[in-house]
């Protein structure tokens, strides 16, 4: 998939909590915040369901979360679904 | 066989994709007795996170059998990598290519609903040994089904009926089990978490809005439709 793709499923996710894997194999979860040509900003979910891992008030990320470059990204879904 | 529903959960690579997902396959696998010795069948393997754990958990012989050749693939792989020793067969649940009273459990975690119901339902009876168990989770209307809802739900996900939970008993009974019981799930209407996933390289963009509208399908009509775990077993 392309980086337009990916910029398209950011926007089309807005306000959503995914999970995205980069190329590098990392995985992070979190609500889409902001999304630009080149970056997605999540704000980190530790766990779906309020566990959370103790981020704090995300005081170490600024107001958008984390910056994740769009063209290291290998996959996005959605963090939690129902299926059949 | 073209159901873009089952290419949608396959190329995403979505494991434990059925009601309840993952934790309750556990919960119910972990209620069950289940010796080494035993031949166990999973009926609809999917990417084969269940058969995994199965073999895993109870070191039991376990078969893995799926219709969609990207989840044959995507299990296989799974299985591989985490050295299980799974059979994995390409197959079709309705036909079997499966010996007579060959399994002593059976498990089928949203597969029969997307078949013809009563013909997978004989032929799982044929497969598993006399007084052998079956396990089921499957989707169930919760009230009659206005027509237009109906028809929706059958052309999204590529099915024919959508039985309720007197139905789906019915159809177990005709097939030739008893002791057909219930499975006690109601708190398990829930979204899960998505960690077990392995997408294809490329997922067509389509899937996604496909993702989108079944989403928007579930959210509206919960009311009428959700699931059923059974239990039962052959006399």
């Amino acid at each position: 998939m392309s980086q337009s793709d990916f910029y398209n499923l950011c926007c089309r996710y807005h306000g959503k909590n995914v999970r995205i894997t980069c190329r590098d194999g990392r995985v992070h979860t979190g609500e889409i915040t902001r999304t630009s040509r080149n970056m997605v900003w999540i704000r980190p979910t530790g766990s779906l369901g309020g566990y959370g891992y103790g981020f704090g008030g995300y005081g170490g990320y600024g107001r958008f979360g984390v910056g994740i470059a769009l063209g290291a990204i290998a996959g996005i879904v959605l963090a939690s679904a129902f299926f059949w | 066989m073209v159901n873009n529903y089952l290419d949608l959960v396959a190329h995403f690579g979505i494991g434990g994709a059925h009601p309840g997902g993952f934790s309750l396959t556990k919960s119910i696998l972990e209620d069950e007795t289940i010796q080494p010795v035993e031949a166990v069948l999973d009926v609809g393997c999917g990417t084969g996170q269940t058969a995994a754990f199965l073999a895993q958990r109870f070191g039991c012989q376990v078969t893995a059998i799926d219709n969609h050749p990207v989840m044959v693939m995507k299990a296989k792989e799974r299985f591989e990598i985490n050295g299980s020793s799974v059979l994995v067969i390409a197959g079709d649940a309705q036909n079997l290519d499966l010996l007579d009273n060959s399994f002593d459990l059976l498990i089928a975690e949203s597969v029969i609903a997307f078949t013809d119901i009563s013909k997978t339902l004989y032929e799982l009876s044929r497969v598993l040994k006399s007084g052998g168990r079956m396990i089921m989770i499957e989707m169930a209307a919760e009230q009659p089904l206005p027509e237009e809802l109906r028809k929706k739900a059958c052309s999204l996900y590529g099915i024919k009926e959508i039985p309720n939970e007197d139905e789906w008993k019915l159809k177990i009974q005709q097939a030739g089990f008893t002791h057909i019981e219930t499975i006690d799930t109601s708190s398990e209407f829930i979204h899960s978490e998505i960690t077990d996933i392995n997408p294809s390289e490329i997922v067509n963009m389509d899937l996604y809005d496909l993702w989108d509208e079944h989403n928007r399908f579930i959210t509206q009509n919960y009311d009428f439709i959700g699931f059923r775990a059974f239990r039962c077993r052959l006399p």
